[in-house]
């Protein structure tokens, strides 16, 4: 029986995850437009990337552009994974497989 | 363990955000083509003002130079994201509309230089409000906004003061539109 992911299920590092698989692979998105996506502020996205990070879920990326720092976060192929599998399980859920 | 209710509200936060990604994306290509035909139209609307006789060359160039901008844009998007936007059934959807819009500028009817500045404008505005109603709602306020100031540039803008008007409402319209949706 398939298990929900702990690190997945918190409902804004869902969302994060959620986002950065709707992406091709190895194409991330910027702290500034998953922030709008999310809705989420800037110390708790800051937070909840960390969280996904240290788990290998995601990737994180400082670079500036310009004299701006840009921060871009990628979904690596174990969070790619782990989402897939999350969201199995919540479908397994649904139909009642589980419960 | 969460029970089926719980699951099901977690897949539909799921389903918003993937759906809120991809507007997302279409919205920030679509705005790079806006701005660099905005620009275009803007240009060529100031050209012929400034320079009437040229005026066929110049929207010649606007549609060669448009179509080479939007393949290249297409490119470096693929590039990064590995999606292929602007493609060669793309580039036959768009020569179909144009010559359907020659065949009524210039065959079927008449229309004086005023007339088909009107036209062409509000032709391809009625292709992106109907892009809207796919691929969001943004595309139907610009393509709205900027028909709304072309028919008043049409009916209440005199003489040569109709192409300035244009460059401004057309191409600036497009540029505007381009860089709001590039922040939504």
């Amino acid at each position: 029986m398939a298990e929900l992911d702990d690190i997945i299920h918190q409902p804004l590092r869902l969302k994060i995850m959620a986002a950065l698989n709707a992406l091709p692979a190895a194409t991330g998105l910027e702290f500034a437009r998953l922030k709008k996506l999310t809705g989420a502020t800037d110390g708790n996205l800051g937070a909840h990337i960390e969280t996904l990070a240290k788990a290998g879920y995601v990737a994180v990326d400082k670079a500036f552009v310009g004299k701006k720092p840009q921060t871009t976060v990628t979904a690596t192929a174990t969070g790619r994974g782990a989402f897939a599998r999350h969201v199995a399980t919540l479908q397994e859920i649904i139909a009642g497989k589980q419960g | 363990m969460i029970d089926s209710k719980e699951a099901s509200a977690a897949l539909a936060d799921i389903d918003d955000i993937v759906q809120r990604v991809r507007q997302s994306r279409i919205y920030d290509l679509a705005s790079q083509m806006m701005i660099m035909w905005g620009v275009l139209v803007f240009v060529a609307n100031i050209a012929t003002w400034l320079w009437p006789k040229g005026a066929y060359t110049y929207w010649l160039a606007v549609y060669v130079l448009g179509i080479a901008g939007s393949f290249a844009i297409s490119a470096a998007n693929q590039a990064a994201t590995g999606v292929r936007s602007f493609d060669m059934r793309v580039l036959l959807a768009f020569l179909m509309f144009v010559a359907f819009g020659f065949l009524c500028a210039h065959v079927l009817g008449h229309f004086t230089p005023r007339q088909q500045g009107t036209f062409w404008t509000i032709y391809f505005m009625l292709f992106y409000a109907l892009a809207g109603l796919w691929f969001g709602h943004a595309f139907v306020v610009i393509a709205l906004g900027i028909t709304a100031l072309t028919l008043i540039g049409y009916f209440f803008v005199t003489g040569d003061a109709f192409l300035p008007w244009m460059a401004v409402v057309n191409g600036g319209g497009l540029i505007v539109g381009g860089l709001w949706m590039r922040r939504s």
